[in-house]
């Protein structure tokens, strides 16, 4: 995987108890045409305090037309952004 | 009872961080590992090094050196700039990782902490697991290394922390101070600054050692008090306690700063007294005192400084009084030589209850404390810049001048 740090736009479901789950994400990479990417499965949820920042990583997996995709999206609790952090 | 103190010190702790954040943020590049410094702004002449990397350090780049030496000893040097918001952040979160550990800290300064262990000892049975335990927990949590000393004091703890960098843990007991304290070069010794070693070189004294061993009485005939405490910090006597909060009885308030552009002309540089009087001001009426003493420095554009002060007679909290006389102080001071950086301070505070009218004074006391009153809600409410000095639109200088921009960032101090 590499490291991308784009910000994107999810949607994401939150329970009654805060726990936050992204479903979908839309992306653009470079030149290329908006892009979604549906979230089959959530394989590591980790809370990470780097530098004293506060941000949920989710390592994520995705099956898009038969390819199985790997990657990882960051929820920033400071700003309320999403990133594709690792692609 | 024996005491257990440990000092916990960040490793070049405003590159660290700045460094941590990035990579959170998915920079490749890791700032520690190349020749990189925290910088000030040089557009307006903040320009100077305030932490480097280790390998800059290995380039001979000094803190406090401007940035342009810096940058004649290594070309691809990579500068940053201060963001103190992340500092902060990063202090506040390695002290809510201190706190699971013991309720007796003193955050000494924004990378600082000391740490109280005492008559823990069925609680953490082995002093080193504890220190390895919150050094790594640190690391991995919030991605950068502490250097941790352990003592009986405070004074040895710190000393401790700072033997050998980065990422590791230090003892310095009493019965170690020969070993590893006393071939210490003097001015490693809290208290002990680029005055003080001049002063103690040309009495031959180059080593911690050398310092213990002196005959303290001829230190106290030289250097007075201060003599004193040096020699007994020597010797590893020191007996403060871990104070919960930094906070300690105020001297003084007082605030400076460089300017942007050289100041040439009396007008300019009495608008930027001002604008540092507001800050004073409002600092000294927050904290409910007046001030007896009004003094001044100023830098020129050879580095030269000098100040003078003024005891005034009725004690005040007026941002105009202070004004006032700062300007008459200015006009005393000043040779006429371009100006780079000006501070202005006030002491000998009093209690800011009542105070004592002079019949020979004509000023409307009443009416200006409701006017700062009011300035200073204001400015409480929306910022500094909400309200300002007509006299200073336009001028290119802060409707407030001093301080680095961040409210409770806790400074260096000289007081353990």
């Amino acid at each position: 995987m590499k490291v991308m740090n784009q910000p994107i736009e999810v949607i994401s479901y939150t329970d009654d108890k805060g726990d936050i789950r992204p479903i979908r994400l839309r992306l653009q990479l470079g030149d290329e045409p908006l892009k979604v990417i549906k979230i089959d499965r959530i394989i590591l949820k980790h809370v990470e305090k780097l530098a004293g920042n506060r941000m949920l990583l989710f390592r994520c997996q995705s099956f898009d037309g038969g390819v199985e995709r790997l990657f990882e999206i960051k929820y920033e609790f400071n700003t309320c952004k999403w990133f594709l952090y690792k692609m | 009872m024996e005491r257990l103190i440990f000092h916990i010190d960040v490793n070049s702790a405003y590159l660290s961080w700045e460094a941590s954040y990035r990579l959170q943020h998915g920079a490749v590049l890791d700032l520690r590992d190349i020749p990189s410094v925290v910088g000030g702004d040089e557009a307006s002449r903040h320009g100077i090094v305030l932490t480097k990397s280790i390998p800059a350090k290995k380039y001979g780049i000094r803190t406090g050196e401007t940035l342009y030496e810096a940058r004649a000893k290594c070309p691809e040097l990579v500068v940053v700039p201060p963001r103190y918001w992340i500092y902060m952040q990063c202090s506040q979160a390695m002290n809510e990782i201190l706190l699971e550990y013991t309720p007796k800290i003193q955050r000494f300064s924004v990378d600082e902490s000391f740490l109280d262990f005492s008559g823990m000892k069925n609680l953490y049975a082995d002093y080193m697991v504890l220190a390895e335990t919150i050094k790594e927990r640190i690391k991995t949590e919030l991605g950068f290394t502490v250097n941790i000393g352990i003592s009986e004091n405070k004074l040895l703890a710190k000393v401790a922390s700072d033997l050998k960098k980065p990422d590791r843990i230090h003892t310095l007991f009493p019965e170690e101070i020969e070993k590893k304290m006393w071939p210490l070069p003097v001015e490693d010794l809290f208290m002990v600054g680029r005055a003080t070693s001049t002063k103690l070189h040309n009495m031959n004294i180059y080593t911690i050692g050398e310092l213990a061993k002196f005959d303290p009485e001829l230190l106290r005939y030289k250097m007075k008090s201060h003599g004193d405490l040096i020699w007994r910090y020597a010797n590893g006597i020191e007996g403060s306690d871990v104070r919960k909060s930094n906070h300690i009885e105020m001297k003084g308030i007082g605030n400076s700063t460089t300017t942007a552009f050289d100041l040439e002309d009396r007008e300019t540089a009495c608008r930027l007294l001002l604008s540092l009087c507001e800050t004073v001001g409002m600092r000294l009426r927050d904290s409910e005192n007046c001030c007896r003493v009004i003094s001044i420095s100023i830098r020129d554009n050879s580095l030269a400084s000098c100040g003078m002060q003024k005891k005034i007679d009725v004690a005040t909290d007026s941002t105009r009084k202070i004004y006032e006389t700062a300007c008459s102080l200015f006009d005393r001071l000043w040779k006429g030589r371009p100006i780079r950086h000006m501070g202005v301070q006030v002491t000998d505070l009093c209690s800011g209850d009542f105070f004592q009218f002079s019949m020979l004074d004509s000023f409307d006391y009443e009416k200006d404390k409701k006017l700062n009153r009011a300035i200073d809600e204001i400015r409480l409410a929306h910022g500094a810049k909400a309200v300002m000095r007509s006299s200073l639109l336009h001028s290119g200088l802060s409707p407030m001048s001093g301080g680095v921009g961040e409210e409770d960032y806790p400074l260096m101090c000289s007081i353990l």
